[in-house]
């Protein structure tokens, strides 16, 4: 029921967005204050469940990048608004949830752009769909290379292969895995053990994690692939262990194995030994999940450490300000996606002089972004979609908190 | 071979809490013919029945000395009458009016209540993973190079008793002996002055009492829970009652340790995730050469 009345309070707002456009050009009268034209920005996220965690801050950035843009002077009436959907189902990122959802966004004709989603494997079920519509999506966290490069990407966009409309901020996981494995080494660590979950992001990490390790000096014992929803990794872990490795190595998130597996650890006698893993493992739930195992695990992050980056002082001090809470690592990816999408519609409005530009449009304006500041660092996009700054952050789980260690900007 | 033995105790562990998940599959399915797909679940709630009597109890951690007795004690009979009562519950609600209708609609029911149980622990306790206390203390027991930690032998020794008790009952008591009644022929055993509907709702007060002890000892061997545990666990456990022969307490019994040992061994030997592959493919072959199970036919009394 609930969802009925949302829906149809969506329509009606759509209803009343599309009107406005229309009698505006006819008339050539500006639209009253009252009948505000609203521009929405979609947000796929997941925000139920062990994604939430991560998912909420994201949106929260999202949030936050809209509220700015409409607190500001905008032309003609206009008003952005967020519409925010949630891709997990029963707790996990689903990709024809995802699906789903963007084609509630394409259904609405005020969504002009849309921010997520956060998991690769949401992405890949979305792209063909966005691509169709002509719908520019702009990811703050999915790092699966095969996304933006290579033929992989070129099969996702089955309608217009030239014509791109998935975009992202943060960097991709060859160079994610690589620094992952760079990390592991400075770290002294030499027999790695790999275990992914077979998903579209932890095994794409996984497998740039094994050929990097090995080409530099580490040597892998083994690589092994979990199921969804498994419980029992005493199996697993007896086989790992009875390798002596010094490292286990997940590709995957918490939410599809990487918690329950940190914490069997403890049942195998590998309570010491040390656990690396990528942006899929960086969140809260992590740590809440495993407990005091969570200690002596690594990760690496695809987006600056937002406390520690001169740029993102004043969004920090306004998301604190809003959300009473520390930005989660993906909120700043998350705000710079919206404002872009945000002013990739401004400079559609003003180039057509008043008039709304269509998807096609900000799509291309979006496509067209260079040096535009954010948070994270001036960003613009390359031919591919990928970002042209970036970033990438070490963090190190220590008595129960999560710190900080260091970063690497692959521009430098 | 160290590592052969290690698998083996692991293997062990995890069967044992198929095989006392399977015996509610089998005893159901022995009585009125009902493959209870909401088995799984009431296993599940187990686990949170257990971990809400814990919280209440105050217990966060590891007992020792006479308390951890006296704790393991409250908790397993707490979670196995209150799974009992839901199982009864459901059998009452859910099944009893379909009894004399087309063999799908049941099984169509049972997958709904399968849903709902799942709904209802996904509101109760949220969709993440719940954090289980370890109750058990830990002196590992250490054989060699074998270690065997003491929750592991909980269970194994847990699923053993509870199958002789069970095994006892059946064949050895009055009650037992209405179930089997019932189990043969229905109508035959009403004539006979045995109120098969008592019968019927205490096979699944058995049957889902049985599944609260294997929640209780799930959460403390893995140290935490989920509302969607039911699932897999549950198809495993099936998949052991039909190994064993459906019907059959000993073999749902050995179909458990049996399943735990073949996920075990083909993930140390082979790969994990060819476990799922090598579980299935042995029942196939079970199924083709003894379609009935390893042990259906030479038991012909299923309960």
């Amino acid at each position: 029921m609930i969802s009925s009345q949302r829906r149809s309070g969506a329509f009606a707002a759509a209803l009343a967005a599309t009107l406005g456009i229309v009698f505006g050009s006819i008339l050539t009268v500006p639209a009253p204050a009252a009948a505000a034209t609203v521009v929405k920005i979609g947000a796929d996220l997941p925000v139920s469940g062990a994604d939430a965690t991560n998912g909420i801050p994201t949106r929260n950035g999202v949030i936050l990048a809209v509220d700015q843009a409409n607190a500001k002077p905008l032309p003609g009436g206009l008003k952005f608004e967020v519409s925010a959907l949630d891709d997990a189902v029963q707790g996990v990122h689903d990709p024809a949830q995802g699906a789903q959802n963007v084609k509630t966004f394409i259904a609405d004709s005020a969504v002009l752009g849309m921010v997520g989603p956060f998991n690769s494997n949401v992405a890949k079920a979305e792209i063909p769909l966005t691509n169709d519509a002509g719908l520019v999506q702009i990811s703050p966290s999915n790092t699966n290379t095969g996304l933006t490069k290579g033929d992989d990407a070129k099969k996702l966009r089955t309608s217009h292969p030239d014509v791109n409309t998935y975009f992202r901020v943060c960097t991709t996981d060859d160079r994610q895995g690589a620094a992952g494995a760079t990390f592991a080494r400075k770290l002294g660590l030499k027999k790695a053990f790999i275990i992914d979950d077979n998903e579209t992001y932890g095994k794409g990490l996984a497998d740039v994690f094994e050929s990097d390790f090995k080409r530099q000096g580490g040597s892998v014992l083994g690589h092994e692939h979990i199921t969804k929803g498994q419980q029992d990794f005493k199996a697993l872990l007896t086989k790992v262990h009875s390798g002596s490795p010094d490292m286990i190595f997940f590709g995957g998130t918490t939410a599809s194995g990487g918690g329950l597996l940190r914490k069997q650890m403890a049942d195998v006698g590998m309570r010491d030994t040390k656990y690396v893993g990528g942006d899929g493992i960086s969140d809260e739930e992590f740590i809440k999940e495993t407990g005091d195992m969570a200690n002596n695990s690594y990760y690496t992050v695809a987006a600056p450490e937002t406390s520690k980056l001169p740029s993102a002082k004043a969004f920090v001090a306004a998301y604190q300000q809003k959300f009473h809470s520390n930005p989660g690592p993906y909120s700043a990816n998350a705000y710079a996606a919206a404002q872009i999408i945000i002013a990739a519609v401004l400079k559609g409005v003003k180039d057509g002089g008043g008039k709304l530009p269509t998807r096609l449009e900000v799509r291309q304006n979006v496509a067209a972004t260079q040096n535009f500041d954010t948070p994270i660092g001036k960003i613009g996009f390359d031919k591919n979609g990928d970002t042209t700054a970036p970033i990438l952050s070490f963090y190190a789980i220590k008595d129960g908190k999560a710190q900080f260690i260091s970063q690497l900007n692959l521009k430098d | 071979m160290d590592v052969f033995l290690q698998q083996l105790i692991n293997g062990l562990s995890l069967g044992g809490i198929y095989a006392l998940i399977a015996l509610g599959y089998t005893m159901v399915y022995g009585i009125i013919e009902l493959i209870n797909f909401a088995h799984g679940d009431v296993y599940t709630l187990g686990t949170f029945f257990s971990l809400a009597i814990l919280t209440l109890l105050g217990v966060t951690g590891v007992v020792t000395g006479p308390a951890l007795i006296l704790v393991v004690a409250v908790t397993i009979i707490g979670a196995m009458i209150l799974c009992g009562l839901t199982g009864v519950i459901i059998e009452r609600l859910a099944y009893r009016r379909l009894r004399n209708a087309p063999k799908l609609a049941p099984l169509i029911t049972a997958i709904g209540m399968s849903f709902i149980l799942e709904n209802l622990m996904l509101y109760w306790r949220g969709p993440s993973p719940v954090s289980f206390p370890a109750v058990i203390p830990n002196p590992d027991v250490v054989l060699g190079s074998v270690t065997i930690q003491t929750k592991q032998i909980m269970v194994i020794v847990l699923a053993i008793v509870l199958m002789l008790v069970l095994q006892v009952f059946v064949y050895n008591t009055k009650l037992g002996k209405a179930m089997r009644a019932t189990a043969q022929d229905k109508d035959a055993a009403q004539l006979m002055g045995i109120n098969i509907n008592t019968t019927i709702a205490l096979t699944f007060l058995i049957g889902s009492a049985l599944a609260g002890a294997a929640g209780f000892v799930s959460g403390v061997y893995y140290g935490s829970t989920w509302f969607l545990n039911g699932f897999a666990a549950g198809l495993k456990a099936f998949t052991a009652a039909v190994l064993g022969g459906i019907g059959n307490l000993a073999g749902a019994m050995l179909g458990g340790f049996l399943i735990g040992l073949t996920e075990a061994m083909t993930t140390q030997f082979i790969s994990d995730q060819w476990s799922n592959v090598v579980v299935f493919t042995v029942l196939v072959l079970v199924l083709i050469f003894r379609p009935s199970g390893l042990l259906g036919e030479s038991l012909p009394n299923k309960v």
